[in-house]
């Protein structure tokens, strides 16, 4: 028996609800006072590849950590293929720009993937051959599978972004939420995460990507949210949606 | 050779103190190989500070001084964890007060209640010491938490090396980590008996030091932490028995030297 992570047991999304709806949401960081998300509202229907388009500070990363549980909302709604956040652990992924990662902790790069089957194994339970495998054909989407038995302290940056998206592949997330993936990342890597990004897209999983720029041309993409200094923005600039809560 | 190696075997407080050596060894190990890997290595220096306040109301009041102490460490951990939560308390600003206030509450009891019984043995430790009711709590405690580790162990490690993802799964990252808190609390009361309150974190953290200079594999360096700890422990308890020293300070300076010769091993490869 799996003894899941949260109460709900992961519940399967609701066939007919946006992957993902915000309603009215503020949100800040723990000892500062302003929010550095005010009065976002936005729908992402299922399947859809959208941008978040904003400069460094437009809490584009805010959004996600507000989406992905790692940030208390202070008010409004974030709701997963239909449920409360929380709810559907398993169906989200968040790839943060700058990991919290310990790229010194003495474990293999399969290891690293294999912790994307966590939410899967839940309590007390390992991981099983068939994680493995899982695990194994991720690395390998990400050209990657040479590097399962090495040490995560002996990659490169480009490889631990190849790495952190196999595990990403490896949870089988339906919604992905990515913070600039193609950053700072050798022309190679981008490549071959770009391919895997249409791939994903192909299958039919819903992504949100973080983005500087945004092209309207851009055929990776099926529309775009715009965010300034917290707030979200209509794309010549001018704020969109209302603010503020209802419940402070 | 032989005889140097077993004739303390005929004293039963040498049977006692060998196995407490030994669990105690295995139990710093293991768990302190998790606070070496998340950056802990200063909680168990706190904590076994944390113990003095416990200590001396044990002995003012006639408790078990190992029960008190596990009191006083264990509430130390626990809001050394609550104050950490607040973002705007970094961890380490927590580490350095709590363990501070709790050893001045301790010197002020012995003060107040102008004790001038000798606790020395409780601050440097004394192993061959250990008596059949010490021995059972330090089994006991060594039970649990390792049977805790063994439970936790992928969650522990996912906690170390990304605890952000831990949280977006769904895993109460801050549950686990009072858990380890309140388990490191316990390891250190039971190391007390052995290497006491000021010398214990030696144990906890030495020998993962040690193991982590010879591996980068997670299952290695928890294996060889054990082997170097328990080792350590038993030239502890040996110096102890043969040559009268502080049986502390004895283990610390064991730890000490394997991880001289692990640095030295390393920087021949």
């Amino acid at each position: 028996m799996i003894l899941s992570y949260c109460r709900h047991n992961h519940s399967h999304p609701d066939a007919k609800a946006p992957a993902l709806e915000v309603r009215d949401l503020t949100a800040g960081y723990a000892g500062e006072e302003r929010p550095a998300l005010k009065g976002i509202n936005l729908s992402v229907p299922m399947g859809a590849s959208v941008a978040l388009v904003g400069a460094n500070g437009a809490g584009k990363s805010t959004l996600f950590k507000a989406v992905s549980g790692l940030l208390p909302l202070r008010c409004g709604t974030v709701r997963v293929f239909g449920h409360h956040l929380g709810e559907c652990h398993q169906r989200v992924v968040y790839l943060p720009q700058r990991s919290e990662i310990d790229w010194q902790f003495p474990i293999s790069v399969l290891e690293l993937v294999l912790t994307g089957r966590y939410v899967y194994a839940g309590w007390f339970l390992r991981t099983g051959r068939n994680d493995e495998r899982l695990a194994l054909e991720a690395l390998a989407q990400l050209d990657a599978a040479d590097l399962a038995g090495r040490q995560i302290s002996k990659l490169s940056g480009g490889q631990q972004q190849r790495v952190l998206i196999a595990r990403a592949l490896a949870q089988n997330a339906d919604l992905l939420l990515l913070d600039e993936p193609l950053n700072a990342v050798d022309a190679n890597t981008r490549h071959t995460i770009a391919q895997v990004l249409d791939a994903i897209k192909k299958q039919g999983k819903t992504v949100i990507m973080a983005t500087h720029y945004f092209d309207s041309q851009d055929k990776r993409y099926d529309g775009a949210i715009y965010l300034k200094d917290g707030e979200q923005v209509t794309d010549t600039g001018s704020r969109a949606g209302h603010e503020g809560c209802d419940h402070p | 050779m032989m005889h140097f190696l077993t004739d303390p075997f005929h004293y039963i407080f040498i049977q006692r103190a060998v196995a407490a050596a030994v669990v105690v060894g295995i139990l710093c190990a293991c768990l302190g190989t998790f606070v070496v890997l998340r950056r802990m290595s200063l909680v168990g220096h706190a904590l076994s500070h944390s113990a003095l306040p416990g200590l001396v109301i044990a002995y003012l009041l006639g408790f078990n001084i190992l029960g008190a102490a596990a009191v006083a460490t264990v509430l130390a951990a626990l809001l050394i964890g609550f104050l950490a939560k607040d973002e705007a308390v970094y961890e380490d600003t927590s580490i350095g007060m709590i363990p501070t206030v709790m050893f001045a509450l301790g010197i002020l009891l012995i003060s107040a209640g102008k004790s001038y019984r000798d606790l020395s043995a409780m601050l440097f430790g004394n192993i061959l010491g250990v008596t059949a009711a010490d021995l059972n709590l330090i089994m006991l405690i060594a039970g649990v938490s390792l049977l805790a580790l063994a439970l936790f162990y992928k969650e522990l490690k996912l906690l170390c090396v990304d605890p952000d993802y831990a949280k977006t799964i769904g895993v109460p990252v801050d549950l686990l980590r009072y858990g380890l808190l309140l388990f490191l609390a316990l390891t250190v009361v039971a190391g007390i008996q052995a290497v006491g309150t000021v010398l214990t974190n030696a144990l906890l953290v030495v020998p993962v030091a040690a193991a982590r200079l010879l591996t980068d594999r997670l299952g290695v360096m928890m294996l060889l932490s054990c082997a170097f700890a328990v080792l350590a422990a038993l030239a502890g308890v040996f110096a102890s028995f043969y040559l009268g020293l502080s049986s502390g300070a004895s283990i610390v300076l064991a730890c000490a030297l394997i991880f001289g010769g692990a640095w030295l091993v390393r920087k021949t490869k």
